[in-house]
């Protein structure tokens, strides 16, 4: 059992050049700094659980990886190469995919607009997103905020998913809904685990669903890193992932 | 008198249309991109003075100018985004009033420099002047021509904002840029598209509007309030409601000038104060 903060592991297989590796990321807000020495590293493939409290810094880690935050420190390769030098807005044509936690939904455009204003082309297609959420093709002549939350956090998956990306970034993507959405969308995820090319980071409170769906776990806690691992290993230990989660 | 009035409302919705080509661009600027922009007159004036100036020295025929004065208006508007406006979109309103008031006297003071203080000529060609019936109304073609080019730019921004993918892109971008940018959308690259865009009309509707509004180095000065009026009562960043106040504005402006000349000043800013205090946002505007 790996409890230990792993400064930088070592990609999947050795001379593998990792999707992504973060070496000691500082980065925050205007002059708030909330991420410290972030080392992190995910295989092409690979999903990962990024978990912890309220807080500690989870959405911020994935806003940094997006360019919404200041970097005030360390490196982030994305497929070897220089992650900080790509503009915040090519980083999606880069191959990173952002569900934010708010899920902004673009109010002006309709559900088809929110999902075509932006995709690229690749596997993920209007046709294949709506085979995985029906609901929004039924709807998609609405308003984006004319959605129930459900509704919306589908928009935002879907929205993401046609920039066909290499790394998915789900931030608390079951918060609020009720259970019938919540399993709705936990089996929309597990069939995105099937494909091979596409990762995810999925930021979650519910730990026990995250760590089910995801190989690879992460623990955060008060900006840092206290828990890099196999998920699995965290599944089967509840008592340590309490203590982990500040809940023992 | 029923065609004396037919023919004043005519010259209103004409003299309305000037206003919403010059206006819908500052609406834009305001309601979508969030910047106050008070110099947006004198892009208006800049392309009154490329017309004239086409005109006069180079016998450029007056059609011809009006491209020109958009195109030439919205390339400067591009350099004057990226080297000044940009460094102030995330500064307050103030800030950006009295940068862009700043702005405004120098234009005025530059062309001054360069053209004079006085009144620019403009002949225009024979096919747009003399009066044509109109149902039965005797109607200037000019005018006339006016109403049908402030009628063809409205229903194209609106087909180009509501049915484009590039429209699109605005919409979202206005909405969260954040967001915008996450997905890819070059929200820097978009506003200043638009924004070239709306200066590029305010360019045409300057050029267009030589006759009747006159052309001095006064021009931003003169009608910024005006404009500020389309805008505000139309509802910040709605097209068809910059449409809707600008004929209103127009046509009242119009109709107090000819029946009621002493007090047309007080009549158009009442009817303003009353109609913000009916609809605060405007009549087509949405609840911030």
């Amino acid at each position: 059992m790996s409890t230990a903060v792993s400064p930088a592991p070592a990609a999947s297989a050795a001379g593998d050049t990792p999707l992504l590796r973060l070496e000691g990321v500082s980065a925050g807000y205007d002059r708030a700094v909330i991420l410290e020495d972030i080392n992190l590293t995910l295989a092409e493939g690979e999903t990962l659980a990024l978990l912890g409290r309220n807080g500690v810094g989870k959405s911020t880690l994935i806003a940094t990886l997006m360019g919404a935050t200041v970097l005030r420190g360390g490196r982030m390769q994305w497929r070897g190469g220089d992650l900080v030098a790509v503009p915040a807005h090519r980083r999606s044509a880069a191959g990173l995919g952002w569900v934010p936690q708010e899920r902004w939904i673009f109010p002006s455009l309709t559900v088809r607009e929110n999902l075509a204003v932006t995709a690229r082309p690749g596997k993920w297609t209007l046709e294949r997103v709506y085979e995985l959420f029906p609901r929004l093709q039924e709807r998609e002549d609405n308003m984006g905020t004319q959605l129930s939350g459900g509704e919306q956090q589908m928009l935002a998956i879907a929205r993401a998913l046609l920039l066909n990306p290499r790394l998915l970034l789900l931030d608390e993507p079951l918060e609020g809904l009720a259970p019938v959405v919540v399993e709705e969308l936990v089996r929309a995820i597990g069939q995105m685990t099937l494909d091979r090319d596409l990762s995810f980071i999925l930021v979650e409170q519910h730990a026990r669903q995250a760590l089910e769906l995801t190989s690879k776990a992460v623990v955060m806690d008060r900006g840092r890193i206290i828990y890099d691992g196999a998920s699995d290993t965290l599944l089967h230990n509840p008592d340590h992932l309490n203590q982990l989660m500040g809940f023992a | 008198m029923l065609a004396i009035l037919l023919t004043v409302l005519f010259d209103g919705l004409a003299y309305g249309m000037l206003l919403f080509l010059i206006s819908i661009g500052l609406s834009v600027t305001m309601g979508m991109m969030g910047f106050v922009n008070l110099a947006h007159g004198a892009f208006a004036m800049f392309g009154g003075y490329v017309a004239t100036t086409l005109m006069q020295r180079a016998g450029v025929p007056f059609l011809v100018t009006l491209p020109v004065a958009f195109a030439l208006v919205a390339l400067a508007s591009i350099v004057v985004e990226r080297l000044l406006y940009q460094r102030l979109y995330r500064r307050g309103p103030l800030d950006q009033v009295l940068f862009t008031v700043g702005l405004t006297f120098m234009s005025v003071a530059g062309i001054t420099w360069f053209y004079g203080p006085s009144q620019q000529p403009v002949v225009l060609p024979a096919f747009l002047q003399g009066q044509v019936s109109l149902f039965g109304l005797e109607v200037g073609i000019f005018r006339l021509f006016l109403v049908a080019v402030g009628l063809l730019v409205a229903a194209a921004v609106v087909l180009g904002v509501e049915r484009t993918r590039f429209g699109a892109k605005i919409r979202a971008a206005v909405d969260n840029p954040v967001m915008a940018t996450g997905l890819g959308i070059n929200v820097g690259g978009v506003f200043a598209l638009t924004f070239a865009i709306g200066s590029g009309l305010a360019g045409l509707g300057g050029a267009l509007g030589i006759q009747i509004l006159g052309l001095t180095p006064a021009f931003p000065l003169k009608y910024l309030v005006l404009f500020l009026i389309v805008v505000s009562v139309g509802g910040l960043g709605s097209v068809g409601g910059a449409l809707l106040a600008a004929c209103v504005v127009g046509v009242i402006d119009m109709m107090t000038k000819y029946f009621l000349p002493e007090i047309g000043s007080f009549i158009i800013y009442a009817v303003m104060v009353a109609l913000l205090m009916w609809r605060p946002h405007g009549l087509l505007g949405k609840k911030s």
